[in-house]
């Protein structure tokens, strides 16, 4: 895929290193180092106790389907149509927006347990999730 | 202290809504204006003030007081947050005209967002940054896509089915059909129609998602002394409030407890009845922001018209129409008059109140307005009297 043909992020100072982290397959979140809570979307400061301090988590990418979208309507051209974007609760990490693929054509639903997978595009690597097994 | 009926409507101003308006945003907001200038028998000289909606907006101040030979200005300001401002607009010009920094605010909407840029589609090719950056790259590109997740919630959470998505378009192109003004005038839709529609991004369907449009509003804002001097009936501002709520996004607050409530839509409703000192109860008209069908509903249920879940019931016992207990819309809306980011519903409510809306309802005597949810909103109670 051409690296334009896909909306690819911008990273900032802040999440350079969650999209670095991702290039080698690893999803990874913020998380306060005073009062253990998830930071996301990425920010400098703890939005429940306002401590700057934090260390990064990798998440096992397991968690359940709280909420999804299948699109038929195309709007960009890197997308093609039907598809599907599932909203993930990781067990491990916040609530976490990506594709989903069933190889079997299974359905999404709520509440469907899922694992991640790994896809390669030019220069960034994207996580989607499947039906675990 | 509060704001409560020190400030009024005394000018409103419009365009006509179209797929192609063949001239400048530009333009068309000199034109709504001074209409509304001419409405409120005042002239361009009595501007002191300007408040504006800041997003996706390629009218410029400077432009627009170049044009217009304003040579006295004292306040202006731009509210963010995108379709969410634009009660805020008027909010923002109440606070001005209270605090004495202003006499006479001007604000206004004006979009060629049919024929120039169409908010609906992504057009995001290169790098993207800010929040966008978590969302896009996974193909959730369109506001479309982002209510969607928020809706399939809503119907798992309360085991509802489109239908009562369908319910409040089919209200809305009801009330269009009657008005000339509307993109969708003589064009009224069933509830079939409805549920035949095509998918946009399950589970919205085409007839769930707002019209593009062409077009402009403005309103005038003035204290409620010099409204009593001005040649129209005044429309008083008797709340007015913006609001937030946690984690909030554009859009796209997913972090939040629960995806079926609109907190920045609860926090306007506190504040607007505690400002207006009412209740839900007393209000006799809403017209609220209508860009996707289940934010309306979920909207009803913040601004405390129905329980959580229990919205749906409000369309189905008839409550919103036009003969209704507290009819909705009656203009047609965003999926039925055209997409004017909240201001033709401002403007409609001024309408209603002096008696010479086209689906005018009898012994109306306020409305609660709302602006963009799904982002940091804005909303309205105004008022016949300043009782």
């Amino acid at each position: 895929m051409e690296r334009l043909a896909r909306p690819y992020p911008r990273p900032d100072r802040d999440s350079a290193p969650f999209w670095e982290a991702q290039r080698g397959h690893v999803l990874k979140f913020q998380r306060c180092s005073d009062c253990g809570e998830f930071r996301f979307p990425i920010t400098p400061i703890c939005p429940a106790c306002r401590s700057f301090a934090f260390h990064w988590t990798a998440s096992s990418g397991r968690g359940t389907v709280y909420s999804y979208s299948v699109v038929h309507h195309q709007t960009h051209p890197a997308f093609s149509v039907p598809y599907t974007i599932v909203l993930v609760e990781l067990e491990d990490g916040p609530r976490f927006i990506a594709q989903f693929r069933a190889a079997d054509g299974k359905p999404v639903r709520i509440e469907m347990p899922v694992n991640l997978e790994w896809e390669d595009y030019p220069d960034q690597a994207l996580p989607v999730f499947v039906p675990e097994v | 202290m509060t704001i409560r009926n020190k400030t009024a409507i005394v000018g409103i101003g419009q365009t006509e809504f179209s797929k192609d308006s063949g001239r400048s945003t530009l333009h068309m907001a000199l034109e709504a204006i001074l209409e509304a200038l001419e409405d409120a028998g005042l002239k361009p000289a009595d501007i002191d003030g300007v408040v504006k909606m800041a997003a996706n907006d390629d009218v410029f101040e400077i432009d627009l007081l170049r044009s217009l030979g304003l040579r006295n200005l004292r306040f202006f300001a731009e509210i963010p947050h995108g379709g969410g401002a634009a009660c805020g607009t008027i909010a923002c010009a109440a606070a001005a005209i209270t605090s004495g920094m202003a006499d006479v605010v001007v604000t206004f909407r004006s979009l060629n967002e049919r024929s120039e840029r169409r908010f609906g589609l992504s057009s995001m090719g290169g790098g993207l940054g800010g929040w966008m950056q978590y969302y896009l790259p996974h193909g959730l590109v369109t506001p479309a896509q982002w209510v969607a997740i928020f809706a399939q919630r809503y119907l798992y959470e309360y085991g509802y089915s489109t239908e009562e998505f369908g319910r409040v378009a089919v209200l809305c192109r009801k009330h269009a059909a009657t008005n000339p003004h509307a993109m969708m005038y003589g064009r009224p839709i069933t509830l079939d129609e409805h549920q035949a529609s095509r998918w946009i991004s399950e589970p919205l369907r085409l007839l769930d998602c707002t019209l593009d449009t062409d077009g402009a509003c403005a309103a005038i804002v003035v204290s409620a002394a010099k409204a009593k001097t001005l040649k129209t009936a005044p429309v008083y501002i008797t709340g007015a409030a913006q609001g937030t709520g946690s984690r909030t996004e554009m859009m796209t607050s997913y972090q939040r407890p629960s995806l079926v409530r609109l907190e920045e839509a609860e926090a306007v409703a506190g504040e607007l009845y505690r400002s207006a000192e009412m209740t839900p109860a007393d209000v006799r008209m809403v017209q609220i922001y209508d860009h996707f069908t289940p934010l309306v509903l979920m909207a009803l249920e913040a601004y405390g018209f129905a329980k959580p879940g229990k919205a749906p019931e409000l369309l189905r016992e008839g409550k919103l129409e036009l003969d209704g207990a507290m009819p909705m819309n009656t203009h047609g809306g965003h999926l039925g008059e055209g997409y004017l980011h909240g201001f033709g519903h401002i403007v409609e409510a001024v309408r209603q109140l002096r008696g010479t809306a086209v689906n005018q309802v009898a012994r109306v005597d306020n409305c609660l307005v709302t602006s963009g949810t799904g982002v940091p909103t804005s909303g309205l109670i105004l008022s016949k009297d300043a009782y």
